[in-house]
């Protein structure tokens, strides 16, 4: 299966884009979207995307089997992680998630079709009609495609043309799914483009920015910034930047039957995506006094990981990063022998596939990703929340293991402090589709709302 | 009365291989290497936990490529030397003022003689015509000794854009670049640069345009060291200024070391091709040079045609180029972190480390950087 040329993203790397090109593809998706896609309602646009995913999860759709087949090269992820990857987010894509959402959002699912009530709407004689911008801006980072995925389906919600830009080299599975989307809708793939070009490329971007009522960015606080500075000053902006996670395994959960279990769901969060998203653990704090919990929990894991490996490798990485981890180590080694009550290390051999460092040092540490995780002894969540104070601002998900009576007390914790999601041990990179990215509105900063006071 | 140390009589058959020019003598390397592991085993005791993690011991060694190589990241948090506190004299920190905890590398006057000893031949064999090359002293001469008679009028001035050593006596480069002006230089030879108090360096674009104007007058070279950031300073003030200078015949320069966001930075060629321009200094009398504060001998690589030519180290210090996947020495060609083993790095380990990477050509390296900056993919954050 070869891709036809349909969008940007698939000239050969060499095709130089030019600010020209970037105006009037977005006049043309716009024209084309007053024609195709305005006029479409939302139960049409639900059966659309539900149709399309229920094709994702085919083994034997072609599309699935191109990502599959050539996504490792293109991607640097197994094919066995983009397997696990796709399923993980179109399983979410189901007509009661995509409801459920619209719902969640704005209050009722008819909102961006008719003027509607929600019951607090109706309490004051109310209703209101909620409308998309004309073009959406997407400007996603690295190499994960959840991002541009999510971005994809509420864009299509609201029935906005969308032009994506991907970082380099970051195209090629949110290319797929428009593709696959162009395949049974050629006219509702034609109001979506997708295109790559390094970050920080002045002229192109604001080529686009220009002709965008709503932008959206992924990325590096810098770049995020940078993007906010460059709009005009009456799109609408939603802005995601840099954030980390961890996970907190109580010794409750820990010493209980399901130890076992919950080693698996670790390993699940360090693997998915090569560790990679923003949503993916650095560090997991196990409870322990002294007892050896939080050193038999980092042991356990190397274990876990070590299978992992053999079933779903990681995927291949640069000698830059190759090298990152391998002086990360060395350190490690040398701490480790030098008191090895505060560190202990395990490597997998002959490679760099993955890593668990053990630190008795509560201080939160940024992992060099790719299946290097740190597992660190605390008291209590007080003493793991004290360490992870240089990253309060930037925390996004916080992976729980705990007894069911002690669930309430951690989420008071962990929410007082500033986490803006709260999930089960193995799904930290598995949001549902309704997760509120970030802490805040996922339509809510993008849409106009009409009120109608009756 | 001072006991001789454990070391003394492994650095006298180490001089001894340096004097003879250590060339192509991999059983005497061998030799030298498993004699230095087995000290440094005792004596250094971090050294001796890796290798006891490691399962590494001097007298089941197979290979002296086996030695257990110490990070250089462990300079900065462990005292990695075989001198007792009040044996040691000198120490050389890494570079950086941004640095918040830099290596530290402890000399007293033995290690730093074996250093010396190190440095001079191989220096003078990259830097100086021969004839002046030949006449260096093992060992550097005193401060107040200079050169004189017939070989003085031969010597080149040195110019050293890095501030004086009394300004700064924890920098190895500011330590090599006094020892082969002591060693090698004319009595005008001097150190162009400040330090302030956060021990940042500043170019003394005056006092370095009145040493160049003066040297530019005289028949003797000039032997110009500085750092690449150093001498993208100076550029950038002559060309702010309009000036171009004209050094003497035989002229050379040395550049060494990264930017570490001290300057604009200038690709290698960029900044050959401006020293050229603006010193009237031609390609082929470009040296660089890589050496830091954890090892004992440097490494350098000459330009001919334009191109740089690999790295080289002398024969008693060896860089092997190892991939990180597997932790085994790469291909020809090919890409990894840069391990060397430096007979002359008598008092703490000889076996470090780097950060950097390196494709291997033949038995030397081709430099491409520090592996810590390597850009990270994905959304989540790196720096905090």
């Amino acid at each position: 299966m070869t891709l036809p040329n349909y969008y940007l993203a698939d000239l050969p790397p060499e095709a130089e884009l030019s600010p020209l090109m970037v105006t009037e593809t977005c006049l043309a998706l716009k024209r084309n979207r007053t024609q195709y896609l305005a006029v479409r309602d939302t139960p049409s646009i639900l059966r659309t995307l539900v149709r399309t995913a229920d094709d994702w999860l085919s083994d034997d759709y072609p599309f699935r089997k191109l990502a599959l087949k050539e996504g490792p090269a293109h991607t640097g992820f197994s094919a066995h992680t983009i397997a696990t990857g796709l399923d993980n987010f179109f399983r979410q894509l189901t007509g009661e998630n995509l409801e459920a959402l619209l719902a969640q959002e704005l209050g009722t699912i008819q909102r961006l079709d008719a003027f509607s009530a929600s019951n607090s709407d109706g309490r004051t004689r109310r209703m209101a009609l909620a409308t998309g911008p004309e073009l959406l801006g997407h400007i996603t980072a690295g190499s994960v495609p959840n991002p541009a995925f999510t971005a994809i389906v509420l864009g299509l919600l609201t029935r906005s043309a969308q032009f994506i830009k991907c970082a380099r080299g970051g195209a090629y599975l949110p290319r797929l799914f428009l593709h696959s989307l162009y395949g049974s809708e050629p006219k509702l793939g034609a109001c979506i483009e997708i295109a790559e070009w390094r970050g920080g490329s002045g002229e192109l971007e604001k080529a686009l920015f220009a002709q965008c009522d709503g932008v959206t960015a992924t990325g590096s606080d810098e770049s995020v910034e940078a993007v906010r500075r460059a709009l005009p000053p009456r799109a609408r902006f939603a802005g995601y930047g840099h954030q980390v996670s961890f996970g907190y395994v109580t010794r409750e959960a820990i010493s209980g039957w399901r130890a076992k279990k919950l080693i698996a769901a670790a390993a699940a969060d360090v693997v998915a995506w090569d560790q990679l998203g923003c949503l993916s653990p650095h560090v997991f704090y196990v409870e322990d006094n002294s007892v050896g919990f939080a050193l038999h929990f980092a042991g356990q894991l190397a274990e876990e990981l070590a299978r992992r490996e053999a079933a779903e490798p990681r995927g291949k990485i640069s000698t830059e990063t190759a090298a990152h981890i391998a002086a990360r180590r060395a350190i490690y080694e040398v701490r480790a022998a030098h008191a090895p009550e505060q560190t202990r290390h395990w490597c997998s051999p002959d490679s760099t596939a993955w890593t668990v460092v053990f630190e008795s040092d509560a201080r939160f540490a940024l992992s060099c990703l790719n299946r290097f995780i740190y597992v660190k002894p605390v008291f209590d969540v007080a003493e793991a929340l004290r360490g992870a104070d240089p990253v309060r601002d930037h925390t996004s998900t916080v992976g729980l293991a705990a007894q069911e009576h002690e669930m309430e007390g951690l989420v008071k914790q962990f929410s007082r402090w500033g986490a803006t999601r709260l999930c089960p041990l193995g799904q930290m990179q598995n949001p549902p589709l309704t997760w509120r990215h970030d802490g805040r509105a996922l339509l809510g900063d993008l849409v106009r709302w009409t009120d109608w006071e009756q | 009365m001072t006991t001789p140390s454990p070391f003394a009589a492994y650095s006298r058959r180490l001089l001894a291989f340096i004097e003879r020019g250590g060339a192509d003598d991999a059983p005497q390397f061998s030799s030298l290497a498993r004699e230095l592991f087995a000290l440094q085993f005792a004596h250094v005791a971090p050294f001796r936990q890796l290798c006891e993690a490691r399962r590494v011991a001097p007298d089941a060694l197979p290979d002296w490529r086996q030695i257990p190589a110490v990070p250089t990241a462990a300079f900065k948090e462990l005292e990695v030397t075989s001198l007792a506190p009040a044996e040691r004299t000198a120490v050389f920190h890494s570079s950086g003022t941004t640095e918040h905890r830099p290596s530290r590398h402890f000399h007293n006057a033995e290690s730093l003689a074996v250093y010396e000893a190190s440095l001079l031949p191989w220096f003078a064999r990259h830097l100086l015509p021969a004839e002046v090359g030949r006449v260096c002293p093992q060992r550097a001469a005193g401060p107040s000794e200079q050169p004189t008679g017939a070989l003085g009028q031969t010597r080149p001035t040195f110019l050293c854009l890095v501030p004086p050593p009394a300004r700064t006596p924890h920098s190895s480069l500011v330590h090599m670049f006094a020892t082969v002006s002591r060693a090698f230089g004319a009595s005008g030879s001097r150190f162009v640069a400040t330090a302030g108090a956060d021990n940042s360096w500043q170019l003394d674009f005056t006092a370095a345009l009145t040493a160049l104007r003066h040297a530019g007058q005289s028949a003797q070279p000039v032997i110009l060291l500085g750092t690449a950031f150093m001498f993208v300073n100076l550029l950038d003030a002559l060309e702010q200024r309009g000036l171009s200078l004209r050094l003497p015949p035989g002229s050379r320069v040395m550049e060494t070391g990264g930017y570490k966001g001290r300057s604009r930075e200038l690709p290698k060629a960029e900044l050959h091709a401006l020293i050229t321009s603006r010193l009237g200094i031609p390609h082929a009398s470009i040296v660089c040079e890589y050496g830091m504060s954890e090892l004992s001998s440097q490494a350098y690589s000459l330009i001919t045609n334009h191109a740089s030519l690999p790295f080289r180290f002398p024969p008693w210090c060896r860089a092997l180029v190892i991939s990180p996947e597997s932790g085994r020495e790469v291909a020809d060609g090919e890409t990894g972190l840069l391990r060397i083993f430096d007979l002359a790095n008598v008092r703490s380990v000889m076996a470090i480390q780097t950060e950097d990477l390196a494709v291997r050509r033949g038995d030397g390296f081709e430099l491409l950087g520090r592996a810590t900056q390597a850009e990270a993919r994905g959304c989540s954050l790196m720096a905090v």
